[in-house]
């Protein structure tokens, strides 16, 4: 991404209004009656977000480094500076690490497969069937826009214990299924089945998309070679994809951290046994508690966390060109996505 | 892009600065508040009194204000309904903001919380705490000062299929902990799934269990106000409630929506719950069952919860918001109420006169609400229940021994600490 800002023009001299002095810049009566009528038509916007966004994330800041609770709400600056106490208090609760193990174990499982997934559904809808393509993608996105309520009714009658769906058919190929809700080991992979059937159709969508840029002729010179179907989903259009894959890992992984709903109405709030309590419902307890100090500062780590991680994925998938084009890769000043696939194939 | 992060750092200075010279930290004591209440006026009431009630009581307690309108023809009750799910918030946000209503319904449990932030009216003197059940009274008293009015309440009894029972041979009210044990045992092994069904974890489990460590003996606070979450009485609760799961009387989970018709059709023999299931297992066709209060350990006891009216310190209002409270906790008015709604009276002397009086399921939830026990109204207390619902679950899931739990709901509890 990076590399396309890179190259910036070299200082303009024909353009003074960027480059120009500062003494020229005050001087001029024009520019600054402009900049006013500048700031002016800005004025809604940055009036909004001050007030609506910045304002929100510098208070809970504020709060975070507080001793703030529930009976200060009629004088909120009746309280103490507590400085980072309440950030210690998180880390020394042992529920805290529970619900962060929980939720590392949802994203680390839930992500990777629900990419897999969405990947090789959004393959087989983009090539395989073509008939009914339209009813696939429509059936494939609709529990994304489906009550999260509704959903967890039906999901919770299909995992039941002894006549739920799942395990009567897990029945037919002779497997004993868990009591899915109610075991502390079983409930977690169940949320994440939930989570990764709902959020699948988002990504179908991106990921079609993403097939789109494939070019055909890439896949028919590939095939003359002699590549196989395996060979060609690794060397062409996992590569090529590279940036739609980052993108839908991003995604997934922000949305996955905060992961919330599902516990909140599948487990109670996240039982059994606090197997599926999430950061973000403990974070929501401590909110209802009105501990509002300490669930700010749970806050902010949970923000931390998604950072590391999105980093991380940048890492991990965005544009890096495999060795051998390190050479080729200073003569061709051309970067970014068309770049990879050329590598990849050689 | 440097000027725009000078900007924002300005502004965060600046919003800093602010909060610190504003904010020069909490004062030393909490400032001694006036909690001694103001006499209420005289004579009739006047002027618009607002009210806040949540779901059923808010729908229709506009109708039924009429009555109290038409005996002050100067005064006007505008109620607004809002939903359980967003009252605590709007209250809360409302204090904050300092825009509350004359009067709104409080949850018995939201008390602590709301009557430490300073924003309710200590209740006045022309209502006396002897006229309602003890217990209810319990919920409004904050640091032994009451911030409100029982509105109506609430209590849990044990609903036996009396069929189940006559099968089993054994009387479907068992008196004390060594009958219901025996009983629900009975009833499993003459064909029933389950003996009883109490809850195993989880969010609300508490308020099963707690009826359990009232029986022993056991309190949530001692006298001066210490927590006493680990005697030896609560241990002998958590003990007797792990009993029924180590058993297997009692399910570990029982699915969304099949409580009622596993009772129906006799798969459980028992379950402990509140009024509202007479209505829904009626509507159901099914009247086969019986109601008795929970059995007796060292002494009767059951939960109580409900409903209080709290009046705002702010209120514009106040004499025609206490006038209306009073005139809802008149056992006249209570009954009428009850007829209304079916919110049971909160007022003992609204059980002498019809329905209440004459019917015999009623008159059980009568006779519990005089033993039934609230748990204290202190700040930290709905924090303190997640507590004792987690450690229960391992009671009861996965066999964790009694005492070690209650050791551990004590440690953590003090950590907690009581709020006030």
């Amino acid at each position: 991404m990076s590399a396309t800002t890179l190259p910036k023009p070299p200082a303009p001299a024909h353009q003074p209004a960027r480059g120009a002095t500062p003494t020229v810049r005050r001087s001029t009566p024009l520019r600054r009656r402009r900049s006013i009528a500048a700031w002016g038509f800005a004025a809604p916007f940055v009036l909004l977000f001050l007030v609506f966004t910045a304002w929100p994330v510098i208070s809970s800041l504020l709060m975070s480094v507080t001793d703030i609770k529930s009976r200060d709400l009629r004088d909120p600056f009746n309280v103490n500076f507590v400085g980072i106490d309440n950030f210690s208090a998180v880390l020394a609760d042992p529920l805290f690490w529970q619900a962060a193990r929980n939720t590392g174990y949802f994203v680390v499982v839930g992500v990777p497969l629900v990419m897999f997934v969405s990947l090789m559904i959004a393959i087989a809808l983009n090539t395989g069937i073509t008939r009914l393509a339209g009813f696939f993608r429509v059936g494939y996105f609709m529990p994304v826009v489906t009550s999260i309520v509704a959903v967890a009714v039906v999901w919770r009658f299909l995992l039941k214990d002894d006549n739920g769906v799942i395990n009567v058919v897990l029945g037919w190929f002779g497997v004993d299924g868990p009591n899915w809700l109610g075991d502390p080991r079983w409930s977690m992979p169940a949320m994440i089945m939930m989570a990764v059937w709902r959020s699948m159709g988002t990504l179908i969508v991106i990921f079609l998309a993403g097939l789109q840029g494939v070019p055909a002729s890439l896949h028919e010179a590939a095939a003359l070679d002699g590549a196989n179907a395996m060979q060609r989903l690794r060397l062409i259009t996992v590569p090529i994809m590279r940036p739609t894959l980052l993108f839908g890992a991003v995604l997934t992984g922000i949305g996955y951290l905060q992961l919330f709903e599902e516990p909140l109405v599948m487990t109670n709030g996240g039982g059994p046994l606090n197997s599926t309590l999430s950061v973000s419902l403990y974070i929501y307890r401590q909110f209802g508690f009105g501990n509002y100090g300490i669930a700010s500062a749970m806050s902010y780590l949970l923000f931390l966390a998604i950072v590391l991680l999105t980093l991380l994925q940048f890492r991990l998938l965005s544009e890096r060109d495999p060795r051998p084009r390190r050479a080729a890769r200073k003569a061709s000043p051309a970067a970014g996505p068309t770049a990879a696939p050329e590598g990849g194939i050689r | 892009m440097r000027r725009n992060l000078r900007v924002g750092v300005a502004a965060l200075a600046a919003t800093t600065t602010l909060f610190t010279m504003t904010a020069c930290g909490r004062s030393d004591a909490p400032a001694a508040e006036d909690t001694s209440a103001a006499p209420v006026a005289e004579g009739k009431a006047t002027g618009t009194i607002t009210v806040w009630a949540m779901g059923t009581e808010g729908e229709k307690l506009g109708d039924f204000a009429k009555a109290f309108t038409e005996a002050n023809p100067d005064a006007t009750v505008e109620v607004t309904a809002i939903p359980w799910d967003a009252a605590h918030d709007k209250i809360a946000t409302a204090i904050a903001a300092d825009q509350t209503p004359d009067v709104s319904m409080v949850g018995t449990t939201w008390m602590g919380e709301f009557a430490s932030t300073g924003a309710l009216d200590p209740t006045p003197d022309p209502i006396l705490a002897d006229s309602f059940f003890p217990g209810a009274w319990g919920t409004t008293v904050v640091n032994d000062v009451a911030y409100a009015v029982p509105w109506y309440v609430e209590t849990r009894v044990l609903y036996t299929n009396t069929a189940a029972a006559e099968k089993a041979g054994v009387s479907p009210s068992p008196a004390t902990w060594d009958d219901l044990k025996a009983s629900t045992a009975a009833m499993q092994a003459a064909g029933a799934k389950y003996g009883i069904t109490l809850q195993a974890g989880q969010q609300g489990a508490w308020q099963t269990l707690m009826p359990f460590v009232w029986q022993a003996g056991g309190e949530i606070l001692s006298a001066d106000g210490k927590l006493t979450l680990d005697t030896p009485e609560f241990v002998d609760a958590l003990t007797y409630y792990q009993s029924f799961f180590t058993a297997a009387v009692a399910p570990m989970d029982v699915p969304v929506g099949t409580l009622e018709s596993s009772l129906i059709a006799g798969e459980f023999g028992s379950m402990v719950s509140g009024p509202w299931h007479i209505g829904i297992l009626e509507e159901q066709g099914y009247k086969d069952f019986t109601l008795s209060p929970l059995p007796k350990g060292e002494k009767l006891a059951s939960f109580i919860g409900g409903s209080n009216l709290a009046v705002f310190k702010n209120a514009e209002n106040r004499d025609g918001a206490w006038k209306f409270i009073e005139w809802l906790s008149q056992p006249d008015t209570q009954a009428a109420w009850y007829e209304a709604t079916s919110d049971l009276p909160s007022v003992p002397a609204a059980w002498e006169t019809g329905t209440l009086a004459s019917d015999p399921q009623l008159k059980i939830f009568g006779t519990q609400l005089e033993t039934a026990v609230a748990p204290p109204s202190i700040p930290n207390w709905e924090q303190i229940a997640t507590v004792i619902d987690t450690e229960l679950e391992k009671v009861t899931r996965s066999g964790l021994d009694p005492q070690e739990a209650a050791t551990s709901i004590q440690q953590q509890a003090e950590a907690i600490g009581t709020g006030l």
